[in-house]
């Protein structure tokens, strides 16, 4: 009863709110009704129950990445007037795509929707029982173990995409005096100050 | 410990690339060079761990996302050489250009353990993973020159590309995976021996299809590779045209016998399509070309549309044909852009092909190499891109004997059709040879373009010779490794 | 108070978990309020001052006092602000310091929600605080403002990494997420010294999260006025001002929870004298003395630059707390301390 309760006002308010991350006129109130988003899906997974999944969601989603949007689209000053010009213009063949799409999707449902043999066995292989391993746990085992080829390979994926951000923006201005701690810190009294007694009288 | 073995190489060669990340970013740009040494001696060394993997042995490792077996280690063994040579032509140019930045060779090593992870990969999951670690180290590398437009402009253009096709490749991924229950080949084809497949596994194929057809730069997703080409610093394109398509080769052999083996009906006319328009408009296209960056990326079109003539023709035969193809194109390539790395005037590069002018008086041992390259990929005789040519159109006649009446009739058609072409390619690849002998000679180039790239041309002109000459290692090579691929 | 306590248990479950939340929230804005004074106090001691004296006994009703009046003062929304954001943001700061209490143990037992992924809830609930700031920077419509919101989501996001990894060290050594399980668990004294140097950089990292002194640039009075509150005038200003306090208590709270043993008697102790003080006061002292080093780490330690905290942040931070999970896994690894459960 409560969860069937929680479960559409989550759903609800997550899809109110992507709506309106699409409708909203101003670019940091979309960012905002994005995060809302985000926040309604971790709920979900709250009821689902894989709140691992739900904190990550959180922490990486609405933590890390929503802060960075919010962040270049309050710098940038987005024109939206001058984006939506070529809106119209497109909008009948996107509309004419998205409808082949979909007309395609309800043909495959209703004439060639049958699933491999393998299928059944394998969506049991996929989700392990929830009584007898947390799903923190089974996120753990097949993402470091099952699949650590993959894992560790989307890591290299991750560090060239850092490696070409770096080489293809990256530029060394002549001329910018840099901070040196270490030669600050190691800097003695006797490198720069001389005690000169002065005889009385025969000072300049 | 044991199960991380039959990856060793990868394993190397990533432990290489980040430690030589490291060393440049402490060495800055004045490291580029040593840098660039270390890498190669790390691709020789991976190379050696390679060979020394016992040849007959089939592993799976990594929980089956991964796969050892002597088809992947003879395209390693081609990618390897296509990155060192890359690197080799690259020292100097980089030096020249005044962009020379320790990533550059880093960037290369990483684009090749993707290269390695592909076709090493026993997984679509795996499959894609080293698919964009490739690709991403790639459109980085085509934009590596920042300060000119035309670098970007090709990084940018490869860039949106090349992300259009991966979407194009998950999402195919996503439709066999959803209709056949696995991403694993081994229980894929499995799964597909039992019968016939659905409709939504064969719409999952061709998209799987689609999108490795872009990195090989097959008809209909080509209209990158000129552009890419061309703007692209010439050693990244040399890389390009090496490394890269032999890989995306190896992968698209690899998925399309292995675990969708049994629907070779279902994909070969899709193949075939992109075999035959390959070959037409790689040859008739190049012809209008004054670039010789834009006319390689022509001719590489209509390579891959040779190699994939193998691939439409199934079985050993066909899957030898691809690899002895790709074997001696690599070194075709590399020796092709030795030289066209070597066309400079007043310190800037001459990439029409009207700078070749003369070439035959100015530089004669140049000349030479030119002409045993064009002749080569002319497919003359005497030459290694003879028996390429060769064992691809055998190949497409005894499938064709063996093939039901209309794929029998398409099968012979194409042949017919690459022979054909192959007359088109040798008339642009001999004008060439006709304009460094026998036109007006041009202002003269400048002097030696580096010990480096002079003896990638040296090397692949052996190549060519001794492979010519001499085949049969190459062969027995070729068949070994096509039969582990199809025992399974 | 035996028949009280039996009194408060008759209540029905729903109404009892209400009160106790309505007390909880009670007693940490009683505690904001006499930290504010413990905070002037220590201040004064360190600059040779005397601090609050005037309104009560040794001053001690001045935080009462100024409570009064920023309730009574008028609050002023600047013509060019987005009046919605503006009023939400004081809002969610504070929401956003009062919910990660719901699952702080403050005794053995004595939690509101003891969830399995504590630690994960704590770290998402605090890398959220970053919101507030950033819209109030920007709705309200001035550079000051704007500039202080930049520098808190920067500072957020970098010290978050490290504090990040350096929970992972925690939770290496500990094998769970849940608090409780973290407070309860009893590591060898060599381990613990092992762990000293991640104390040390979740501290600082903690004052860098909450924009305290000497990481308060989001503040930054001395060039940008009063950074992303500068607009804000009275109850509005407050809700800020509890909401720094607040999270103070808590990050104190958490270093507690995840460092020192939470509730239990210090340096794992369980010897007579020791056990008969109730868990919470334990707690409670902990609380208190990382609080103290809050206040003198800002009464001694002059502001960092902004390229200064990036660095710190990035390039010392960063590196280090990675290489120290290494080591961490290294040793537990090695020791076959690894805490393994099926």
């Amino acid at each position: 009863m409560y969860e069937a309760i929680a479960f559409y006002g989550f759903s609800a308010i997550l899809l109110l709110a992507a709506v309106l991350v699409i409708v909203s006129r101003n670019p940091v109130h979309s960012v905002l009704w994005l995060i809302l988003a985000f926040f309604n899906a971790a709920g979900l997974f709250v009821l689902l129950g894989a709140e691992f999944v739900a904190m990550i969601l959180v922490i990486v989603y609405v933590g890390a990445v929503a802060v960075l949007f919010l962040f270049v689209v309050m710098m940038l000053d987005v024109d939206l007037s001058e984006l939506r010009a070529g809106f119209a213009q497109y909008l009948p063949l996107g509309v004419l795509i998205g409808v082949v799409l979909l007309v395609e999707l309800i043909f495959f449902v209703i004439s060639g929707w049958t699933l491999g043999p393998a299928l059944k066995s394998a969506i049991v292989a996929a989700a392990p029982d929830a009584a007898q391993v947390s799903n923190t746990r089974a996120i753990g085992r097949l993402l470091y173990t099952d699949y650590v080829f993959v894992f560790q390979g989307a890591g290299m994926v991750l560090l060239v995409a850092m490696i070409g951000a770096i080489v293809l923006t990256l530029r060394q201005r002549p001329g910018v005096r840099k901070q040196n701690i270490a030669a600050q810190v190691s800097r003695q009294r006797g490198d720069t100050v001389t005690l000169h007694k002065v005889e009385t009288g025969a000072g300049a | 410990m044991g199960q991380f073995l039959p990856a060793l190489p990868e394993i190397v060669l990533a432990v290489c690339s980040l430690a030589l990340l490291i060393a440049g970013a402490f060495g800055g740009e004045k490291s580029t060079r040593s840098i660039s040494y270390l890498a190669l001696f790390a691709l020789i060394v991976v190379a050696v761990l390679v060979l020394r993997q016992p040849d007959a042995t089939t592993v799976v490792a990594f929980n089956g996302l991964f796969k050892s077996d002597a088809f992947g280690r003879i395209f390693k063994i081609l990618i390897l050489i296509g990155s060192g040579l890359s690197i080799l032509l690259s020292m100097d140019w980089l030096e020249r250009e005044k962009i020379a930045r320790p990533e550059y060779p880093v960037l290369v090593l990483l684009a090749t353990l993707g290269m390695l992870a592909m076709v090493s990969a026993n997984d679509l999951l795996s499959l894609y993973v080293g698919l964009e670690l490739q690709s991403l180290s790639l459109y980085v590398l085509a934009a590596f020159q920042r300060d000119t437009v035309k670098s970007s402009e090709a990084g940018l253009k490869y860039f949106v590309l090349g992300a259009l096709s991966s979407g194009l490749l998950l999402w195919g991924t996503s439709l066999v995976y959803g209709f056949s229950g696995t991403t694993q080949f081994d229980r894929l084809a499995a799964v597909f021996a039992t019968g016939p497949a659905s409709v939504g596994v064969i719409i999952g194929l061709v998209f799987v299809a689609a999108g490795i057809a872009f990195k090989v730069s097959a008809v209909p997703f080509h209209m990158w590779t000129p552009d890419v080409y061309e703007g692209a610093p010439t050693p990244v394109t040399a890389l390009f045209a090496m490394a890269p398509k032999v890989a995306a080769m190896g992968l698209f052999v690899r998925v399309l016998v292995g675990p969708f083996g049994h629907l070779l009906l279902e994909w070969r006319q899709i193949i075939l399509f992109a075999s035959v328009a390959s070959m037409l408009l790689g040859s008739f296209a190049a012809i209008a070309q004054k670039n010789v960056k834009r006319l390689m990326a022509y001719s590489s079109i209509a390579n891959v549309g040779y190699a994939l003539l193998g691939l439409a023709s199934g079985g050993l035969a066909g899957v030898q044909g691809v690899i002895i193809y790709m074997a001696i194109y690599v070194f075709m390539t590399a020796g092709s852009f030795g030289v066209i790395l070597a066309m400079r005037r007043n310190g800037a590069a001459a990439e029409n092909l009207d700078d070749l002018a003369g070439l035959g008086r100015s530089r004669p041992g140049l000349a030479i190499a030119m002409l045993i390259f064009m002749f080569a990929l002319a497919g003359i005789p005497p030459l290694a891109g003879f028996w390429g040519k060769y064992y691809v159109f055998i190949a497409a006649i005894h499938a064709g004997d063996i093939a039901q009446a209309a794929d029998a009739n398409l099968l012979y058609a194409a042949a017919v059709i690459g022979v054909l072409t192959s007359a088109v390619a040798a008339f642009y690849y001999l004008r060439i040879v006709k304009i460094m002998y026998f036109d007006e000679p041009a202002p003269a180039l400048d002097a030696s373009p580096g010990r480096a790239v002079e003896a990638v041309v040296l090397v692949s002109v052996l190549v060519m010779l001794v492979v010519g000459a001499l085949p049969t290692t190459l062969i027995d090579a070729s068949i070994r490794a096509a039969k582990t691929l199809l025992t399974v | 108070m035996a028949e009280l306590l039996d009194l408060f248990w008759a209540i029905p479950t729903g109404l009892r978990l209400t009160l106790e939340i309505v007390l909880t929230v009670l007693a940490l804005l009683g505690c904001f309020a006499y930290v504010t004074y413990a905070e002037r106090k220590v201040l004064g001691a360190i600059q040779l001052r005397q601090g609050p004296i005037m309104v009560g006994p040794f001053g001690l009703l001045q935080p009462i006092a100024d409570g009064v009046k920023l309730l009574s003062k008028e609050t002023i929304i600047p013509a060019g602000a987005n009046r919605v954001l503006f009023v939400l943001a004081p809002m969610v700061m504070l929401t956003l310091a009062l919910i990660a209490w719901a699952v702080i143990p403050f005794d053995a037992g004595a939690v509101f929600a003891n969830i399995n992924v504590g630690v994960l809830y704590l770290f998402a609930v605090s890398s959220l605080g970053v919101y507030g700031v950033i819209m109030a920077g920007w709705s309200s419509n001035s550079k000051y403002a704007f500039l202080g919101a930049m520098r808190s989501a920067a500072q957020m996001v970098s010290y978050e990494v490290s504090m990040g990894l350096v929970i992972v060290t925690q939770l290496l050594i500990v094998g769970s997420l849940n608090l409780t399980e973290i407070v309860e668990h009893r590591s060898p004294v060599w381990l613990w010294i092992l762990q000293l140097p991640m104390l040390v950089i979740f501290f600082i990292s903690a004052l860098a999260e909450t924009n305290r002194a000497p990481f308060d640039l989001p503040e930054g009075e001395s060039e940008l006025v009063g950074g992303f509150n500068t607009e804000y005038s009275s109850m509005t200003f407050a809700l800020f001002f509890i909401a720094e306090y607040l999270n103070m208590i808590l990050m104190s709270a958490i270093t507690t929870v995840l460092f020192l043993g939470g509730y239990l008697p210090p340096f794992g102790l369980m010897i007579a004298p020791l056990t008969w003080i109730p868990g919470i006061l334990w707690f409670a002292l902990k609380v208190a003395f990382l609080l103290f080093v809050f206040i003198w780490v800002r009464g001694t330690v002059p502001r960092y630059r902004y390229d200064q905290l990036m660095r710190l942040g990035w390039k010392i931070f960063l590196p280090f707390s990675l290489i120290w999970v290494l080591v961490i896994a290294g040793t537990l690894m090695a020791t076959g301390m690894l805490p393994v459960r099926s």
